[in-house]
């Protein structure tokens, strides 16, 4: 009888022991399920892809043979694809980071400007890239533009400028005050703290802030798809034509042609290569340019 | 008390939104002396020292009344070029701050503001600085290595360094030892007390054995209000108001 209460403990703690390795459990596939579906995606574009997987893919422009080619390579696409991306990064920049000093250096963080800069900034973010697509044929139309690699990077920077500006507002702001104001206190101005202190603190989270705009602008057709226009050439001057990989991809894709689909499935695996590229070279980056960094 | 003090504070009141944390306050930092303001936490001390160099500015929601004059010049009058006031005082914060560059780089910043660039005049003057600050035989070394691989009591001194390079006249620290170990906190108690043949010093601290050891002037803050201020010798020792020697016997803290 003395028991009696002893063994009610003993159940729930046994009960609570249950709860808690069923929620593990359930935890730890959902991390499996993503590593899973990585691993999938990887493993079946690489499939579909290997029949069209040659050397070729990459060092030459598309041959003859139906439209997209059934030879030669998409090196047209691949370069077309950086021709934008690098411009539009730049351009992006050019406008994110003095707007961001300007957020986090010079006003004050509760300010209805501040405020409505950050609100601007996450609406932009939402806003799907379909959308800036519209709006830079609206440019272009308006400019009598033809589609052209000028008018895909103008577009692709309106898509990276929100991921840029949030992604380094975040690093700056992570800035200790104290930082800022023992550079205050040596008789700095707001413009040297930002640009001499401030920006070398975060110079590593600058640089991942530029490479994840760019991944995230190598991969975006929709934007390029009223803007960039399409071409089997390199593109040589700002107001041609210019291929890019998701268009190579998306038109090879819509091929009635098994020979060209596996094209693009190769074109996927050369895409997926590149931003992979690009985010492995932002750890390592990020970690050798933190050598002065402060923490 | 016949010193001469570059530094005053006049009717200082300052506001964080509704909170009224310094009271009327008015006082005179005598010249070349250390002057120690102790007084339980949130009293107000570190308010007091930040009002002083306007570094109070950069937070959001303060109200500053009063006046603080430097050499006569109000430097709370619209149009004080705020950056030529802070230059002409020397921080030293409770975590040292070093700047995300080079040793040599930390101590060449301030000259640097200043239009500096010479190569040799800017060797000079990091030497002349780290020895003034008594770092120079621990990094003389390693001067281009990043000034975060210093401890942290060489980080104190590397800003003290750095601060005195931008040639001040007045050196602020607010509880500069507090993250330091004892031999650290002895070292650069030290370097201020040779320093203050020729710096006005004011220092924030909490430890009263440090304001015996270092203060020439003590002033008392409780609660927002400057309740006592003169030499060490008397406030510590035989200090008139009863709220301070309740403070001094530990019986407020």
């Amino acid at each position: 009888m003395n028991n009696e209460p002893e063994r009610g403990i003993q159940r729930k703690l046994r009960k609570r022991l249950r709860v808690e390795s069923f929620f593990k459990l359930l935890m730890a596939a959902s991390t499996w399920l993503v590593l899973a579906s990585l691993v999938l995606i990887l493993a079946i574009i690489l499939w579909k892809s290997l029949p069209a997987l040659k050397l070729s893919m990459i060092t030459r422009n598309p041959g003859s043979g139906y439209y997209l080619g059934r030879e030669g390579g998409i090196l047209n696409a691949i370069l077309g694809s950086l021709q934008v991306v690098f411009g539009a990064t730049l351009l992006a920049l050019a406008i994110a980071l003095p707007a961001v000093v300007f957020l986090t250096s010079y006003l004050r963080q509760k300010s209805w400007l501040a405020e409505l800069i950050r609100f601007s900034l996450d609406v932009l973010w939402g806003i799907p890239s379909i959308v800036y697509g519209a709006f830079g044929f609206l440019i272009m139309i308006t400019f009598h533009l033809r589609a052209s690699l000028l008018a895909g990077m103008i577009t692709v920077a309106m898509v990276e400028l929100p991921i840029l500006s949030r992604a380094l507002e975040e690093t700056i702001r992570l800035v200790p005050s104290d930082l800022k104001e023992a550079t205050y206190s040596l008789g700095a101005s707001r413009w040297q703290t930002a640009t001499r202190v401030v920006l070398r603190q975060v110079f590593p989270g600058l640089v991942t802030a530029v490479l994840m705009a760019m991944g995230r602008g190598l991969g975006d057709a929709a934007a390029v798809l009223f803007t960039a226009g399409y071409t089997d050439k390199i593109t040589t001057s700002l107001l041609q034509p210019v291929a890019t990989l998701p268009l190579a991809i998306f038109f090879q894709l819509n091929s009635p042609f098994p020979e060209v689909q596996q094209r693009a499935y190769a074109s996927a695996a050369i895409l997926t290569v590149l931003v992979l590229f690009i985010s492995l070279a932002s750890r390592r980056l990020s970690r050798r340019l933190g050598r002065h960094k402060i923490s | 008390m016949n010193q001469t003090s570059r530094l005053r504070v006049e009717n200082l009141n300052v506001f964080y939104g509704q909170n009224h944390v310094l009271k009327n306050i008015s006082l005179s930092l005598p010249d070349n002396r250390i002057t120690v303001i102790i007084g339980p936490s949130g009293c107000g001390k570190t308010t007091l020292l930040r009002s002083l160099n306007r570094l109070l500015d950069e937070q959001e929601g303060v109200r500053v009344e009063g006046r603080v004059f430097l050499d006569g010049q109000d430097i709370y009058q619209p149009g004080v070029d705020i950056t030529l006031v802070r230059k002409r005082m020397g921080l030293l914060s409770q975590k040292p701050q070093v700047l995300p560059m080079s040793i040599y780089d930390n101590v060449a910043f301030g000259p640097r503001l200043l239009g500096l660039r010479d190569r040799r005049h800017l060797d000079d003057l990091v030497e002349k600085y780290l020895r003034l600050a008594g770092l120079w035989e621990e990094v003389k070394g390693r001067l281009q290595e990043p000034a975060s691989r210093l401890s942290i009591g060489q980080q104190q001194r590397l800003c003290l360094a750095r601060g005195l390079a931008v040639e001040p006249e007045v050196i602020l620290g607010d509880e500069p030892t507090s993250a330091l170990d004892p031999q650290s906190s002895r070292n650069v108690e030290t370097q201020l007390l040779n320093l203050k043949e020729n710096y006005t010093i004011v220092l924030v601290t909490h430890i009263l054995r440090q304001a015996r050891r270092l203060a020439d002037y003590v002033a008392f803050l409780y609660f927002g209000e400057l309740i006592e201020f003169g030499p060490a010798s008397e406030v510590l020792i035989s200090p008139r108001d009863s709220r301070t020697r309740a403070y001094i016997t530990g019986e407020i803290s």
